[in-house]
């Protein structure tokens, strides 16, 4: 059950309790949730499926509760919560190898020689971060190696680098030092910000010491929110609803930084490039994806944090028609699909779709740019709004993006 | 249709011919294709019908197809399709050939009309092998609902359901169970799953005997990719049904695709012993193992990242006797009775190779 269910039908909730105050305002802030399925996911055996076909392999669709939409039987939990969910399914991004794919669907622009652009994530973080948060504006968890990357920031700054998770579920060094309590943390601290501000008394140059003020107070922030990266602090039950694997309890952390006000979280689940024995992979995989997605979006929902959370599942490309000798799919742009559900999302709406074999878009084909922009007016951002590059001004958008306004409220 | 392949010191031999006329010896360095048919797709399964001389074989079109030794020239023939979706294992038998399917199903279908005689919904999840027992009067399957089935072979009835392997890999996602095999006399059961457990089994009391883990078979890799790939593809029992050959691939170094070496391992099944590894640098999966009937030659082919492989060890001497590369990656093979040709199938379709061009006795 979906609707007019309540935060308290998942066994309560430690975060919430212990941030009451934010309990009206996080029904206002937009967050957004980045899955990336790190080396490109099969589209047949996910949103798009072409059973019965040669081109289809050997898994069946299912009917979802979206009318005359079917998805893969490897996701019959997905396929219940399609009036949640929306899917885009005719991308056509042409570009086929990993890193130039990623960097296209990640930007929602093709390189240009004078132009670092941010990825998606980092102007996310940027418009959506509340003003004097103690908390990161976006937390990347990527704990596989393989075609691993770290959210570029391109002319936007280090400033606005994410907070990486690559080798544990935790930040590293944020510990007090040994025989360093709290309060005398606390104490020193306060020592510094009335040093600082005494300096800064009657100086030139006074946001610089704003900015130090406001980088220390990220990191006593980072140091007060260490539990919300402990998923053991969840009930029991809500661990085990999530599962054990790697990707559900990430997407468990995820949901708990989301909801302390964290403005944007990316979970990578690498990696799906099967050239060799893709069903065997994604027998593997997407079951998995099913569960914890599933589990995920029905959690956001029950705490009332669905409607002002976009979550955006993408790849950097899909996996060719044709099955290979080695019983694998190759890496395909042509005609490939994503999803999205949450904030500004029209649940059940599917855009698009591929022709009979899914070898090419038959109707709606949308790019990388459609995508960003899609993105960007879910979350009730201004595609017009101008960044500077040096002196050049910027649209958050490309120019000539079209977002997908059949997928948005 | 039948091409025959250049070949440029030994004459081409057609499929299936030579064998009375010309008496060949089995001579593994000698393996030359001599004859292929294409198929579109991949064929899993293959079976021989002995006394025809002819070939069935099957896999992601769904359909069988024949291949005619006795023609002239033979070619291959699409012939029914019964099953509704790839089929992965079929056995000939009194005129019958049985076949098992991802559709979950097991089909009796007459080979000389095509009609179909019997479907049974056998098991829930893929249906990855089966095989006849000796004497023909029963079948046992596996899938991945897990469990073993034996069948009356003649009347599709249940007899038996064994219920062993785990449900979930380790790590908790989901497993397979791709192979059986049963011992010479019939009174054994060998069946081997994804994360490398092989359970052998009494076939009258259903009673689990023996259990052989053979892990290196399966790779999880819990950094770089977070997945695995493996698994135990296929198992026989020697000819003195003492020794079991466990197939597949070593330890995978990057599991998105089968980049590892390939690998038997022969075990002593009743003390659980490993007896001897066979394996080579070729890059490639196993997915059929056999006996020589000779006891001391396994063979295996498979395919993977250093391209197709039928490999030949010699397990007296425990050594690689040769490996040929067929075209594309290979998923079963069948001996002919007198076991001087091969008869394979995989990517592209038919394969026969000719095990020596040197007849018996010459100089």
């Amino acid at each position: 059950m979906l609707a007019g269910s309540t935060a308290l039908g998942v066994g309560g909730l430690s975060i919430a309790n212990e941030l009451p105050a934010a309990e009206a305002l996080k029904k206002q802030q937009k967050r957004a949730l980045f899955i990336w399925l790190a080396g490109g996911a099969s589209q047949f055996e996910t949103w798009d499926p072409k059973s019965s076909l040669e081109t289809g392999g050997p898994f069946r669709s299912i009917p979802t509760a979206v009318t005359g939409y079917h998805v893969c039987e490897l996701m019959p939990k997905l396929a219940k919560l399609m009036d949640k969910i929306a899917v885009v399914r005719s991308l056509n991004t042409e570009i086929t190898a990993h890193a130039p794919a990623a960097d296209l669907i990640s930007t929602g622009r093709p390189k240009e020689p004078a132009l670092n652009y941010p990825e998606i994530g980092v102007i996310l973080a940027k418009e959506l971060a509340a003003r004097e948060s103690k908390l990161p504006d976006y937390v990347s968890f990527f704990l596989s190696t393989e075609g691993r990357r770290r959210p570029a920031t391109g002319f936007l700054g280090g400033s606005h680098a994410p907070m990486l998770l690559e080798n544990s579920m935790r930040p590293g060094d944020i510990d007090l030092p040994a025989g360093l309590s709290d309060l005398k943390h606390k104490e020193r601290e306060h020592l510094r910000e009335l040093l600082s501000s005494e300096f800064a008394r009657g100086r030139v140059g006074g946001e610089l010491v704003k900015g130090y003020n406001s980088a220390y107070a990220k990191v006593r922030g980072l140091m007060q929110s260490d539990h919300l990266f402990d998923i053991e602090q969840e009930p029991a039950a809500v661990r085990e609803r999530y599962g054990r694997t790697v990707f559900g309890q990430q997407c468990l952390a995820a949901r708990r930084l989301l909801e302390a006000g964290v403005p944007v979280v990316k979970v990578a689940r690498g990696f799906w490039d099967s050239h060799h024995d893709n069903f065997e992979s994604h027998r593997e995989l997407v079951p998995d994806f099913d569960h914890v997605l599933s589990t995920l979006l029905l959690d956001l929902d029950q705490r009332g944090l669905l409607e002002s959370t976009l979550v955006i599942v993408l790849s950097e490309f899909g996996r060719t028609p044709k099955i290979n000798k080695d019983v694998g799919r190759d890496h395909y742009a042509a005609a490939w699909s994503c999803a999205f559900a949450g904030c500004g999302i029209k649940g059940g709406a599917i855009h698009g779709k591929t022709d009979a074999d899914g070898k090419t878009v038959a109707d709606g084909e949308a790019n990388a740019a459609d995508i960003a922009a899609t993105i960007y007016q879910a979350a009730g951002i201004d595609l017009h709004k101008e960044y500077h590059s040096g002196l050049r001004p910027v649209p958050i958008a490309k120019e000539d993006a079209q977002p997908i306004d059949e997928i948005l409220v | 249709m039948l091409k025959e392949e250049k070949e440029k010191t030994h004459p081409v031999v057609p499929l299936g011919k030579g064998d009375k006329e010309n008496p060949m010896t089995f001579d593994p360095t000698k393996a030359k294709l001599s004859a292929s048919c294409e198929v579109p797709g991949i064929l899993f399964g293959l079976c021989h019908d002995t006394q025809g001389n002819k070939l069935y074989a099957a896999g992601t079109d769904w359909s069988v197809y024949c291949v005619d030794l006795n023609a002239e020239k033979p070619t291959v023939e699409k012939r029914w399709t019964h099953h509704e979706n790839y089929v992965s294992a079929l056995a000939f038998l009194d005129g019958v050939i049985i076949s098992s399917g991802f559709d979950r199903r097991i089909i009796w279908t007459s080979a000389d009309t095509g009609e179909l005689v019997r479907k049974l919904e056998a098991h829930d999840g893929w249906i990855r092998d089966l095989a006849v027992f000796p004497g023909g009067e029963r079948l046992a399957s596996v899938g991945d609902d897990m469990l073993v089935k034996i069948w009356d072979a003649k009347t599709g009835d249940l007899i038996k359901t064994l219920d062993g392997h785990d449900q979930k890999t380790p790590q908790g996602y989901a497993t397979a169970l791709y192979a059986v095999a049963i011992t010479p006399d019939g009174k054994h059961i060998a069946s081997g799953d994804r994360i490398g457990k092989v359970l052998i089994w009494e076939t009258d009391s259903g009673k689990q005997v023996s259990e052989i883990h053979a892990p290196t078979f399966y790779t999880y890799d819990p950094q770089k990719r977070v997945r695995s790939i493996g698994g135990i593809r296929s198992l026989a029992f020697s000819p003195d049904g003492l020794s079991l050959a466990i197939a597949g691939v070593g330890t995978v170094t990057n599991v998105d695709g089968f980049v590892g070496p390939c690998r038997v391992e022969l075990w002593d099944w009743q003390t659980s012993k490993h007896t001897f590894t066979a394996q080579d640098k070729h890059k490639a999966i196993l997915n059929h193992v056999a006996f020589h009937p000779n006891e001391s030659l396994v063979i295996a082919a498979g395919g993977g990242d250093s391209g197709g492989i039928l490999a030949f060890w010699d397990t007296k001497k425990e050594q690689l006797i040769h490996k040929a590369k067929p075209k594309g990656h290979l998923q079963q093979f069948a001996l002919d009775p007198s076991a001087k040709h091969l008869h394979a199938v995989g990517h592209g379709g038919f394969q026969t190779w000719t095990m020596s061009g040197v007849p018996e006795g010459s100089p």
